[in-house]
């Protein structure tokens, strides 16, 4: 579902309409339209299995009603609902010496970034907004923008545990870009393209033919991969730049209602979004597992939701499960283990494509 | 070098570790469950039957109250509060141990014994209260314990009694116009003696 | 580069300041320069009430002053009234009453290691801790009617009679817990950003701790080897055997914030010990109200007596009058001792590990504040 191929049906469709402009625009609102519901339905699902994962890993039950009306509807089922509700309806200050108009800005250059970076994203074989032939560097590079978007709310809100948490958070995802980076020229090197649909095609036939498996740095590679995603998503075991039991809330500690809201919807876009490029690249996107075994494109979808979900689940558990690291410490990660260890990989995935192929 | 590589052996065990102890209870949620759906299930209220003479005292903090047709305003409980959250006012009862009607006084305790006093007021103030049960222990007619206590079948347990104003926590047990009755009565008397 | 220090103000509404504890701290970057305690958010000025009641209405004071483990201040409480009175208390109580000190400093304990957990950024095994604790609240309230503020010792006896079944209850409950203490200990103490996070932070050496007067887990986590229950015992517990734990230094130096976390763990185990060895010795028959005075009316003079609280060495100085009420009531707090020595091992390192030595040191803002 390129923008081209919106485009040609609608000039088809409505032969009526004269002006190649509001074609052109009706082709490209449409799917940013879908990408803003997807994000709203994809915070919704993963705060609920959020709730109930973490719930389930601590002995409890986690959101629970009886039914609709006095609780949150049949096993809580209503509470991701309830929960914007609140947030939407709550008030949103401003603090007094806030930076007023960054600290307004804040919050929509992170979902910008969030937003941005689905364009690149292949559902299933045809699926796509923009089938890029640099998607997953153009992936890589709006995901940095939500740093900016850190750094803002953190000085703007002129708060200084704020000012920690943002500049915390510039410097955790900037140093973690890079092993991301070097582990993404791995598949880049496999796959011999940046187009994310030819790195998939490349995957082909079966699990043995993902690039996870095709050899042994490239396993490596992956779970490099993975770490620094997390990482990049500021979760799981690498809050610090919102360390509720340092920062208290890191960056966004001064924002409320509508404002924080959107901090939240961003940061389960970002998670959804590196995952796809995850699946993406290391586990054959929406192929099958199995060679010409429900195959099509509804079980490429399928197939793509399913290897996201659970690279999302697994983040979810790392959260619910370890401690948090210190600063310096996860600097030290990065540079001492994970960029050695990438560049081993780099090294030796070329080795080993020379020699066995 | 082999100190590097330790390190990340050891961290990766661990932590794969830690990861399958979260797993196993996820999966075991329906054994390990703790959460009680509270206004539809309760915690089961311990059951014992034990000591002070009591033969049914079933130990309970909760809330406190008093059985004003027992009470013979010796004041025990009141001097025994640590936070004196406990007023009691009394009156010289005209002639020991008989009912006085007008003010729905009882003359006698449920234990036999002849009132001397009748209880003009006896105000608990429940948001003082730091529920330490001290005063339960030397009221010499046992009519004030925590509901659910030796009563329990008169006064079933009441833990939930949130309010929305505040005065409204103040329990008066007294029966209502008591203080003045008590001094109608009593001029009553005199005028005719 | 050189520049001007940042104050920063942490609490007195903080996540991870246990209470109302405010620490002003002078930071360069991430790093803590100086660092000022100042507390008195939670003064309740027990001392000065406990001249205004008698000897058995301090006894909810004294509950309420360190609210995570009160039957071990009980404890202290009615040790030193005993002590001032001469009332030799019966068997039967003296082993009730271990039992009950020691399940409350599994269930303090416990309490200290999940929050401690909590604030490195581990929510799980807090919850798994909590669940153990609720049900050593379970069988205090069980016994007792409350599962936080008891009331239940008393000066010459109990409150109440154990319930019938308790021992049988308590021995399950050990059962069932001593396994999970392996599991605390693979999710979190030998979980390798938790050893990241504590070991070598924060190193308390023997003779700073013993200047500052540090006492409990937190001294005997530095090496030195000082337990009220062993070396002046009181009460029964010359008759029970168990082990002094003292910190090793097995992740990291002698004294760390891992020391202190695991000193703890390994006190939960003796403590589980003492526990089933007085639940077997206890006498079935006897009074519990046997001693109890029917007035408590002391001689003249004064007496300190100091007994091991969770949180350490938990001293009560009373003078008395000859009055029902105390002329003077003074409580040393352990954890007033351990805050102190706080500026002296957390300067020089980041703000996380500040975080991390102030969870290890375990304070009770009620008990400091008073």
């Amino acid at each position: 579902m390129t923008v081209d191929w919106l485009y040609t049906t609608f000039s088809q469709l409505f032969s009526f309409i004269e002006n190649t402009d509001l074609l052109f625009l009706m082709s490209a609102i449409l799917p940013i339209g879908i990408i803003v519901s997807l994000m709203a339905a994809n915070a919704i699902v993963m705060v609920y299995a959020e709730m109930k994962i973490s719930a389930f890993m601590q002995d409890r039950v986690g959101p629970m009603g009886q039914g609709p009306g006095l609780h949150a509807g049949k096993f809580g089922i209503l509470q991701p609902i309830a929960d914007p509700i609140k947030l939407l309806l709550k008030e949103d200050t401003i603090p007094e010496v806030a930076d007023k108009p960054l600290f307004i800005l804040a919050p929509f250059i992170i979902f910008l970034g969030a937003i941005i970076g689905f364009l690149a994203v292949p559902f299933n074989e045809n699926v796509i907004v923009v089938d890029l032939n640099i998607g997953i560097f153009y992936i890589m590079a709006v995901g940095s923008l939500a740093v900016i978007g850190l750094i803002l709310a953190g000085w703007s809100s002129n708060n200084k545990w704020s000012l920690y948490g943002g500049m915390r958070s510039a410097a955790q995802i900037i140093s973690y870009e890079i092993p991301a980076g070097l582990c993404v020229i791995v598949i880049i090197m496999l796959a011999g393209s940046l187009n994310m649909q030819d790195i998939i095609h490349y995957q082909s036939g079966g699990m043995l033919n993902w690039i996870i498996f095709s050899n042994p740095f490239s396993f490596v590679a992956f779970f490099v991969f993975f770490i620094c995603i997390v990482a990049e998503t500021n979760r799981g075991p690498f809050d610090i730049s919102e360390a509720e039991s340092e920062l208290v809330g890191g960056f966004h500690t001064e924002y409320s209602g509508f404002r924080w809201s959107i901090f939240f919807l961003s940061e389960y876009a970002n998670m959804l979004i590196v995952a796809f490029v995850a699946a993406t690249g290391f586990l054959g996107g929406w192929q099958s597992p199995f060679q010409d075994f429900m195959t099509g494109p509804l079980w490429g979808t399928f197939w793509m939701l399913g290897k996201v979900f659970s690279l999302l689940f697994v983040m979810i558990w790392f959260r619910w499960t370890f401690p948090r690291l210190r600063v310096d410490q996860l600097m030290y990660i990065c540079w001492k283990v994970f960029i050695p260890i990438s560049l081993i990989n780099i090294f030796g995935v070329g080795i080993w494509t020379i020699l066995i192929g | 070098m082999s100190r590097y590589f330790r390190n990340i052996a050891e961290s990766l065990s661990s932590l794969l570790t830690g990861m399958g102890i979260t797993f196993t209870h996820m999966l075991k949620i329906k054994k390990g469950n703790v959460t009680l759906q509270y206004p539809e299930e309760k915690w089961p209220r311990p059951e014992r039957n034990i000591g002070f003479n009591h033969e049914d005292y079933n130990v309970i903090r909760s809330r406190l109250t008093v059985d004003i047709n027992d009470c013979i305003g010796c004041l025990k409980c009141e001097r025994i509060c640590p936070v004196q959250c406990i007023k009691i006012e009394t009156e010289k009862a005209p002639v020991r141990g008989e009912d006085i009607n007008e003010i729905n006084h009882v003359g006698i305790t449920s234990n036999g014994t002849n009132k001397v006093q009748v209880v003009t007021r006896f105000d608990i103030d429940m948001t003082e209260c730091c529920y330490c049960n001290l005063c339960t222990y030397p009221c010499p007619e046992e009519c004030i314990y925590m509901t659910g206590g030796p009563n329990s079948k008169k006064h079933p347990i009441d833990y939930e009694f949130s309010e929305h104003d505040r005065s409204d926590l103040i329990y008066r047990f007294a029966k209502p116009g008591t203080k003045e009755g008590i001094q109608k009565v009593k001029s009553k008397q005199g005028a005719q003696s | 580069m050189d520049g001007d220090l940042m104050t920063i103000n942490m609490g007195p509404n903080h996540p991870a300041t246990h209470g109302v504890l405010r620490l002003k701290c002078q930071t360069d970057g991430e790093i803590i320069s100086g660092i000022t305690p100042v507390i008195g958010y939670l003064h309740r000025c027990f001392e000065k009430h406990s001249e205004n009641v008698t000897y058995e209405q301090v006894i909810p004071y004294v509950d309420r002053c360190d609210y995570l483990s009160s039957m071990t201040m009980d404890f202290g409480y009615v040790v030193a009234v005993e002590k001032l009175m001469n009332i030799e208390v019966p068997e039967k109580v003296e082993y009730i009453r271990v039992v009950m000190a020691e399940l409350q400093r599994i269930a303090s304990h416990l309490l200290a290691l999940g929050v401690y957990g909590m604030d490195m950024g581990a929510f799980t095994p807090m919850l798994y801790m909590l669940k153990e604790r609720e049900r050593i609240l379970d069988l205090f309230e069980l016994t007792c009617g409350a599962r936080l503020l008891y009331n239940y010792m008393w000066v010459g006896g109990l409150s109440h009679d154990l319930p019938r079944g308790f021992v049988e209850m308590t021995y399950q409950f050990l059962d069932q817990f001593e396994p999970k203490i392996d599991e605390y200990d693979n999710v979190l103490s030998n979980n390798k950003i938790f050893v990241e996070r504590t070991a070598d932070i924060g190193v308390l050496p023997p003779d700073v701790a013993v200047n500052y007067g540090v006492t409990g887990p937190n001294l005997r986590a530095s090496g030195v080897k000082w337990d009220l229950r062993k070396n002046e015992a009181y009460s029964i517990y010359d008759r029970f055997d168990f082990e002094v734990p003292i910190g090793e230094g097995i992740k990291g130096t002698v004294g760390d914030c891992w020391d202190r976390y695991y000193v703890r763990m390994i006190e939960i185990r003796e403590s589980v010990k003492i526990v089933r060895q007085a639940l077997a010795k206890m006498p079935k028959d006897g009074d519990v109200h046997k001693a109890v005075p029917k007035k408590i009316r002391p001689p003249k003079g004064s007496i300190y007596s100091r007994t091991e609280s969770s949180r350490g060495d938990l001293g009560y100085y009373i003078i008395s009058d000859g009055t029902p009420t105390p002329s003077r009531v003074k409580m040393r707090s352990p954890s007033f001792a351990s805050l102190s020595a706080i500026s002296e091992i957390s300067e020089g390192w980041m703000m996380s590990d500040m975080i991390s030595v102030l969870g290890s040191l375990d304070i009770v803002l009620g008990e400091i504040d008073r």
